[in-house]
């Protein structure tokens, strides 16, 4: 046989659908030889996750496979059940995107590490307690005894994934398919994932085949990449030759489409509001409630959009037999967004920057602290539908999730109708008239007008939802990782998108995120928070190229690029997850 | 090599299979309930004789031209009898859904939009009513307020509030913490708008399956009340009443009457649940049944 660990030839793929079959992969050729680190890049729908369950038939219902699968020398495809389950027990182990979806929630970590060893491969459980004591200490965790006894949602997602790390181990398998190992984790915690897969294979000389959306972190732990479009890989490249070498168009847009976090910026011009147009005060005339700016705004320039000032938010959480605790989301935010301005809030998750702006929304009600907009504090509490209308003219905001941010019953006229209907006296051709307008300011034609979400996709949803933010005519725009679910390309249409709105509409954003090199392409400022607290802020070159906080120092040096490779720290402070 | 994979393949075999046949019996279902719902109405039409002329010379008389499936013990013609009690056995439940969804539905939405307390109190009151099972409560309302076609109604009525209230609850939590929702209200759209343009439609699927299990369970429950004696009395001839009334008739060895009334219910209620669970299955809901 070949020296080969994994083969695929001309494997093709369909999977019944509305309307006829439809071919998932046409023709995928790969290999992994042993000890040797795949990753396989593209976007969603390019197939790179059926290609991973191609390899071990963990198929869909009703999917027809042809071509050769060959993996340690066995034809995967022609394998009956139990030779299949042998092959999935021993010589290869899958880590998961999601882990939490992945590992029996009403097991403990220890039943699910030894279950296998247990079960298939028939070993004492003595032993295989011991063993899995062993891959945890390999994976960075150093207090297994105790983590046997927990059961997984007492674990954060970072350390939860490093468990099915040490599952995967355990099997002493040849080849690991890792499918977005990460993706659901924080920046920094990536890194310590990362950094635990790849010192762990490289020790034991496994192959892995790794499955990323993320062009920069599959270079920065494999041997060779393989650029996978529409059921085909399109291109493959040893990983320290892929920048220079990249040839084919689809390559060279990812690697283009991704921000870095080095290259100059060329930011649009600033909009009007900045200064010299002293015969303005509000952009729109004049203040809310009648209320004349205050002597906040200097020199006749329009107040800011928006200021908050000492935001916090404490969570009250009972717990049986210790009482009420309190938790504490956000510990005393100060931020200010000039008008027209955008500012980015960064941080990883449980930071408190969704809470931020779910405040200064009025979605969540602050412990104490103000949020004022163009000059004028905006109470707390239940409101009627009528305030709720008069805020919606000024601040609106964009989802993360672009499929359940729309009514999916509604079309894309309904959906913008509703709101103009709330925010403006438009009606009939007039109301066409801008709902047209608006959909072409986000990119969309008429044709679009009468689709519901389920037919569009991931980045015309999101724009649909820009779209609707618009319509209300706001001045501050909310922007919760509004891209954070998009594939590259379209992130980087979207951020095009956004940079344009801003130039042309004058819009001021706050753009919570987690992605620096995102922030750093469409902000000006940046507000750093760690653990409900704003550790930094200030320019976004200032704080991107010389961090004050060691937090922002972390972050930036998790991001991957060039030359870049997943570092341990120091045995991480074993969080365990509260709530 | 081309070959799929021998799972695969038999399951392929097995999935149209089994997919068909479900569909022929639904469709089957779907043709009885139309059976059923255009007897009630078109009844008077329909009907070869008067449901209550009493022709004793002719009691229990066998199949025939005249009374095609015969006649009951007091001479009264039996398909007659069936086709005019597709009413009140027909508008009673009718009435137990559309009341218990109403007041199950307007509970739930209020529990699931405004949480805390109200929703407290709507848990509240929803346990407390699924303490006592509906026939139950249905009997207890019977002798209370006498027998016939109202009480036990609104006794069913009150008593499926709280499996409605449930599973609408818990869908109707799930939807107002989507995103979306968050989106109008920042808009300033009405929470009255909200509840009727969005979180209503988008529950419908699983209203419209809720109710078709409602309507079967409700079919059964007044069934038994009638034939318990405490529902319509005779000579009405709800379909309950028909059983009740052939009961001593069987021993004489004419099962007729009760034989045909019970078969009608089964026959109505097994393709409203068949009904109910393709519905179920369409719209990606669980039918949840008592």
């Amino acid at each position: 046989m070949s020296e080969e660990l994994l083969r695929l030839r001309d494997l093709r793929l369909t999977l019944p659908a509305r309307g006829g079959p439809r071919e998932i992969l046409r023709g995928v050729d790969l290999t992994v030889g042993p000890g040797e680190a795949v990753g396989l890049v593209g976007e969603s729908g390019s197939g790179k996750s059926m290609t991973v369950r191609a390899v071990t038939r963990l198929l869909p219902a009703g999917a027809r496979v042809s071509g050769e699968v060959r993996l340690a020398g066995r034809d995967v495809l022609a394998l009956d059940d139990a030779g299949l389950r042998r092959l999935r027990g021993t010589s290869v182990a899958l880590v998961f995107q999601d882990p939490r979806a992945h590992v029996n929630p009403v097991h403990t970590v220890g039943d699910f590490l030894v279950e296998n060893a247990v079960r298939v491969a028939r070993l004492p459980r003595d032993e295989a307690v011991t063993r899995a004591l062993a891959a945890l200490r390999d994976v960075g965790i150093d207090d297994g005894q105790r983590r046997l006894h927990q059961y997984p949602h007492e674990l954060s997602g970072g350390l939860l994934q490093r468990v099915t790390i040490a599952a995967a181990l355990l099997q002493g398998p040849d080849l690991v398919l890792a499918d977005e190992p990460t993706t659901a984790l924080d920046v920094t915690t990536q890194e310590e994932v990362m950094a635990v897969l790849d010192e762990q294979r490289r020790e034991r000389g496994m192959g892995m085949l790794f499955i990323s959306h993320d062009l920069d972190l599959a270079d920065a732990v494999c041997d060779r990449i393989a650029v996978m479009k529409d059921g085909e890989v399109v291109e493959e490249q040893p990983a320290d030759r892929l920048r220079a070498a990249a040839s084919h168009p689809y390559t060279v847009m990812l690697m283009r489409a991704r921000p870095s976090l080095t290259e100059p910026v060329r930011r649009a011009p600033r909009p009007a509001a900045d200064g010299q147009a002293p015969d303005g005060q509000a952009p729109d005339g004049q203040a809310p409630d009648g209320q004349a700016p205050d002597g906040r705004a200097p020199e006749g320039r329009p107040p800011d959009v928006l200021r908050v000032r000492g935001l916090r938010k404490v969570y009250r959480v009972r717990r049986p037999a210790r009482g009420a605790e309190e938790l504490v989301a956000v510990e005393g935010a100060d931020l200010v967004v000039p008008d027209g301005g955008s500012v980015a809030v960064v941080g990883t998750s449980g930071s408190g920057k969704t809470t931020l702006a779910h405040m200064v929304v009025g979605l969540v009600r602050p412990t104490a602290g103000t949020v004022e907009v163009q000059g004028v504090e905006w109470s707390a509490g239940r409101l009627s539908a009528r305030e709720r209308r008069r805020r919606g003219g000024v601040v609106q905001m964009v989802f993360q999730d672009p499929y359940s941010s729309l009514d999916r019953r509604q079309t894309v006229r309904q959906c913008l109708v509703e709101v103009l209907a709330v925010h403006t006296a438009l009606a009939g051709a007039a109301r066409e008239a801008r709902v047209l307008e608006l959909l072409e300011q986000v990119g969309l034609g008429a044709e679009h007008a009468g689709q519901r979400p389920r037919s569009l996709s991931g980045g015309q949803r999101q724009r649909v939802a820009i779209a609707r933010a618009l319509a209300a005519g706001p001045r501050l725009l909310i922007l919760d990782e509004a891209v954070a679910a998009l594939d590259v390309s379209i992130q980087a249409q979207v951020l095009r998108l956004l940079e344009r709105i801003r130039a042309e509409l004058g819009v001021a954003y706050l753009f919570i995120s987690h992605d620096l090199p995102v922030v750093r392409r469409v902000c000006e400022q940046v507000v750093v928070m760690d653990r409900g607290r704003v550790v930094e802020s200030g320019p976004v070159e200032q704080v991107l190229e010389r961090p004050a906080a060691a937090y922002t120092r972390d972050l930036i040096a998790s991001v991957p690029r060039e030359g870049w490779r997943p570092r341990r720290r120091a045995r991480s402070r074993s969080v365990v997850s509260t709530v | 090599m081309t070959a799929a994979s021998p799972p695969l393949a038999r399951r392929r075999l097995l999935v149209p299979a089994r997919l068909s046949a479900s569909r022929a019996l639904v469709a089957v279902a779907v043709a009885l309930l139309a059976v059923v719902a255009a007897a009630a109405v078109l009844a008077p039409v329909l009907a070869p004789h008067d449901p209550t002329a009493v022709d004793l010379l002719a009691a229990n008389a066998p199949a025939s031209a005249t009374h095609p499936l015969g006649t009951d013990q007091n001479g009264r013609d039996i398909l007659s009898r069936l086709l005019f009690g597709a009413r009140s056995s027909l508008v009673g439940p009718a009435i137990v859904v559309a009341a218990s969804m109403a007041l199950g539905v307007l509970l739930a939405l209020a529990g699931a939009w405004y949480g805390g307390w109200v929703d407290a109190a709507a848990a509240r009151v929803v346990d407390v009513v699924f303490a006592f099972p509906g026939l139950v409560l249905a009997i207890v309302a019977a002798t209370m307020f006498g027998t016939g076609f109202v009480a036990p109604v609104v006794a069913l009525s009150v008593a499926y509030v709280p499996v409605i209230a449930r599973v609408v609850r818990a869908a109707a939590l799930h939807e107002r913490h989507l995103p979306y929702v968050a989106a109008l209200r920042l808009q300033g759209v009405s929470t009255p708008r909200i509840w009727l343009r969005h979180l209503l439609p988008n529950l419908s699927g699983l209203l419209v399956v809720q109710a078709g299990v409602g309507f079967g369970y409700a079919m059964l429950d007044l069934a038994a009340i009638a034939y318990l004696g405490l529902g319509p009395q005779p000579p009405s001839s709800d379909w309950g009443v028909m059983v009740a009334e052939g009961q001593s008739s069987i021993l004489e060895g004419f099962p007729q009457q009760s034989l045909y009334g019970s078969l009608v219910v089964l026959a109505t209620v097994v393709s409203l649940n068949l009904v109910s669970g393709a519905l179920a299955d369409r719209f990606g809901v669980a039918a949840v049944t008592q």
